[in-house]
């Protein structure tokens, strides 16, 4: 039934032009990332590539059989760096098991509580586009546009988010100042992109029935104070559609956004209809194996690997508060722990008034950073009066 | 320029097109090296080593005949025509999922999401517009020909995804003028075989995706043709169903085998007789092999090896032709199989073959007869090489025993250093999978 208002959709179409929704983008469409550490400035100096015409452009959407975090990151990868995409536009579509997912520059530490993740048997990952934490589960739908270098265009893409939203349930939904989509003022999507050369892709998530009371307590950092310059997530409230409308499910939701890309003209947001979608690839299911996508393993190993996810994480500081005994309740002393490449680097204690960090030399240092280890330190300190600290101030000095 | 200068430069000149495209990939990469460009890196170090002769990429105008045009029925009606190609695409409740691994595939087991179908009805002028729809079965009348008198004609091609990761097909001219020979002799209506190929590359386009990023996978490509006529008399068809399915197919060999296959060589079972269609490619000469074959697997034999006639001539192996490699009476290599007589189906493999190795002139290449008691002769005195099947399934399947007579006959075929077969496989692959530009190789994507 819905597959005929898509296709017989001439009054929604009128709908759609004076809806006022966004409908001609701006011809440069290279926006960076809001992230640090993204360079989009090499441009310059390579020579432009030949312009494919619009019609000799046609699309894919892919929908990845996989429903394993690592996996479909590991997909997106490949596809980034081994596909050609100047032909040929492709829209990959996946849903992972419950888990929440880091953004390339981020310290998983401050956005979740990564011993609690764990015990849940919530996977904790890191992409390799930067922005902010997510949680994702089976009622979360990811959408990764790709496209060569020169035609990236974000507008576009979320237009067609927005666009299919309106056309399969009518849910008005709107583009935010930081790429967001947004129904009656609460987020419903998250948008982070990738640009390399020759291809690039932009990547945002869709809530349609995710848990949001797992969602809540996965994105709860670890109770101990941190002082670091990853990138930090900036919270919103977020909706899910099936609030809005109860039939909303992932299944039509792939549907509906994937029919609204290949129906849609390449590079502007003209609708084609079915004549247009009749041109296009259309849609595939993609097994993401080493049978069919060689080095896939490689890709995911990587993605799965410690030294990935816990190690990539900037270096930072963490402080917590020392039980010490026998003194004035005023005399608090915190145990500082600086974390580099996920290892405990440096331990010391430091004194309120001062800035003096006393070293604790430990077993535990240079091992990996996580509840267990720093339990172990503040349990191995217990026995530490302020007495004893001042002494080895006054010691050393 | 010394000699060593002139033959470093005379290599580079032959494996331009591979250096070329290595580049071009490399330029392509993103900032890590993908393993393509590592592959291709490996390529071109081993083929440097093994070309002691040519792939040139055109085919000597001397060894080629391109087959005759089909000559159409004055009252056949309106050809169709790809331009007029109607798609409805798969939604994607009805994709259909990939398999993990190829264990999974065998042949022919599992089909991908679309397929193409062109109706003809002498009522309705002739050919109708060619259409591109989800993967659906098909409706006929009970009465329908095909069910009744095996009106049906197919072909076998494959689909390669080349190193550059572009599909391309071998020779499909060849199947097309094959199918129309075949449709002529049925009463079945003749198409134009370029405007079909167009079409199947617009399938093969929508389901590229079945086709692995390895460069080792193919995917097997189905054209048929029925008679639909609800009719009973035995008479030709006036309206057909000419479509094309898609199916994805393993590796050929299963792991652990040596790839020979053993045969049965039975002379009560005929398959083609003078006269008949055994040159043709149609669905009723393969429905009385089967029983065959299932006595062969019964007797721990691979396939059947096809004999014909007083002398027992080798017709075909399974369904496939055959050759043999072995020194003459003259003392020299010679490469045979059997001619066209009308027995013998023209394998577009066989063609390829016969023409690439006529165009190396490393050995003696004929088109003769061969029978089971000059293969004896030829076992004792150890003058036979090797002895191997060759179709586009498999390329080459290379035979170690056959059975004849109730006697085992081994044919030291894996034995040789250098053996032909090998060298045949590798060259047509290497054209099939886009390894070296060559016109027989069209690139579809």
């Amino acid at each position: 039934m819905s597959r005929l208002l898509r296709r017989n959709s001439s009054q929604l179409r009128l709908l759609l032009s004076s809806g006022g929704q966004v409908t001609r983008l701006a011809s440069s469409g290279e926006v960076s990332p809001p992230t640090a550490g993204q360079q989009e400035i090499r441009k310059q100096k390579r020579q432009p590539p030949p312009v494919v015409p619009d019609s000799e452009i046609k699309k894919s959407v892919f929908i990845s059989q996989s429903s394993d975090v690592f996996t479909n990151l590991a997909l997106e990868d490949w596809l980034y760096k081994n596909f050609d995409f100047s032909h040929h536009h492709v829209l990959l579509l996946w849903a992972n098991d419950p888990c929440v997912v880091i953004g390339r520059h981020q310290n998983p530490f401050t956005e979740a509580n990564v011993s609690k993740l764990v015990d849940r048997g919530i996977t904790l990952a890191r992409r390799n586009s930067g922005g902010g934490a997510v949680y994702h589960d089976l009622g979360n739908l990811n959408c990764t546009f790709f496209s060569p270098r020169e035609r990236y265009d974000r507008k576009y893409n979320l237009n067609i988010v927005t666009r299919a939203l309106f056309r399969e349930w009518a849910i008005k939904a709107e583009i935010n100042d930081r790429d967001d989509i947004v129904v009656m003022n609460k987020k419903i999507s998250g948008t982070a992109a990738k640009l390399g050369h020759p291809n690039s892709y932009h990547h945002c998530t869709i809530l349609a029935s995710a848990n949001k009371l797992h969602l809540g307590e996965s994105l709860v950092r670890e109770p101990a104070n941190y002082i670091s310059r990853a990138t930090a997530s900036v919270p919103s409230p977020i909706r899910n559609l099936v609030d809005v409308n109860r039939t909303v499910s992932v299944p039509q939701l792939r549907s509906a956004v994937g029919y609204e890309y290949l129906r849609t003209a390449a590079t502007s947001l003209e609708d084609g209809g079915s004549t247009q979608t009749m041109k296009q690839r259309g849609f595939q299911l993609i097994n993401p194996t080493e049978k069919w996508f060689p080095g896939i393993e490689e890709l995911r190993s990587n993605y799965s690997s410690w030294d990935w996810v816990i190690g990539k994480t900037p270096k930072f500081t963490v402080q917590k508060d020392l039980d010490v005994k026998g003194d004035d309740p005023g005399m608090k002393l915190k145990l500082s722990v600086e974390v580099e490449a996920g290892l405990m680097k440096e331990i010391g204690i430091q004194l309120p008034q001062s800035d003096q960090l006393v070293p604790v030399v430990t077993p535990l240092q240079g091992k990996p950073y996580n509840e267990e280890n720093l339990n172990g330190i503040v349990g191995a300190l217990k026995l530490v009066s302020a007495s004893n600290v001042k002494q080895a101030i006054n010691g050393s000095a | 320029m010394t000699t060593k200068m002139a033959i470093n430069a005379k290599d580079i000149f032959r494996n331009q097109h591979r250096l070329i495209r290595f580049i071009a990939q490399s330029i392509r990469l993103c900032s890590n090296q993908s393993l393509k460009a590592a592959q291709a890196a490996q390529q071109l170090q081993q083929q440097k080593s093994t070309a002691d002769f040519q792939i040139t990429a055109s085919v000597d105008a001397q060894h080629t005949s391109a087959p005759e045009p089909v000559k159409h029925d004055k009252d056949l009606g309106h050809q169709f025509r790809a331009s007029q190609l109607s798609v409805r695409l798969a939604a994607p409740e009805q994709l259909q999922p990939k398999p993990d691994n190829d264990e999974e595939l065998g042949f022919g087991r599992l089909f991908t999401d679309h397929m193409l179908k062109i109706y003809y009805h002498k009522s309705l002028g002739g050919w109708q517009r060619p259409e591109i729809t989800p993967m659906e079965n098909l409706v006929m009348h009970p009465a329908a020909k095909v069910l009744h008198y095996a009106v049906e004609l197919f072909e076998g091609m494959k689909a390669y995804r080349g190193v550059d990761g572009k599909i391309r097909i071998f020779r499909p001219d060849m199947n097309m003028n094959r199918m129309n020979l075949a449709a002529q002799r049925s009463g079945l209506p003749t198409f134009e075989g370029k405007e079909f190929v167009q079409c199947l590359s617009r399938l093969l386009t929508i389901d590229s995706e079945w086709v692995p990023h390895t460069d080792t996978a193919s995917l097997y490509i189905r054209p048929t043709l029925i008679g639909i006529d609800p009719t009973l008399g035995v008479a030709s068809s006036d309206s057909a169903l000419l479509y094309a399915i898609l199916s994805p197919v393993g590796s050929y060999f299963k792991t652990g085998s040596s790839g020979a296959v053993s045969l049965l060589a039975d002379p009560s079972y005929v398959r083609a007789w003078p006269g008949g269609v055994g040159n043709r490619k149609m669905g009723s000469n393969y429905a009385p092999t089967i029983n065959v074959q299932k006595e062969a697997a019964a007797r721990g034999l691979q396939q059947v090896l096809w004999l014909y006639g007083e002398d027992h001539q080798l017709t075909e192996v399974g369904t496939m032709n055959i050759f043999m490699f072995y020194v003459n009476d003259q003392g020299e290599q010679e490469l045979v199989t059997p001619p066209l007589s009308g027995l013998i189906l023209p394998g577009i493999t066989r063609d390829s073959i016969l023409r690439m190795t006529r165009q190396w002139g490393k050995f003696k290449v004929t088109e003769a007869n061969i029978t089971m008691p000059m293969v004896c002769e030829l076992l004792n005195q150890g003058r036979l090489l090797e002895l191997f099947g060759a179709g586009t399934a498999c390329v080459v399947s290379p035979v170690n025993r056959i059975n004849y007579l109730g006697q085992d006959l081994y044919i030291p075929t894996m034995e040789q250093e250098k053996p032909v077969h090998e060298l045949i496989r590798e060259t047509l692959t290497d054209i099939q999978y886009g390894r070296v530009d060559h016109p027989w190789s069209i690139v579809i994507d």
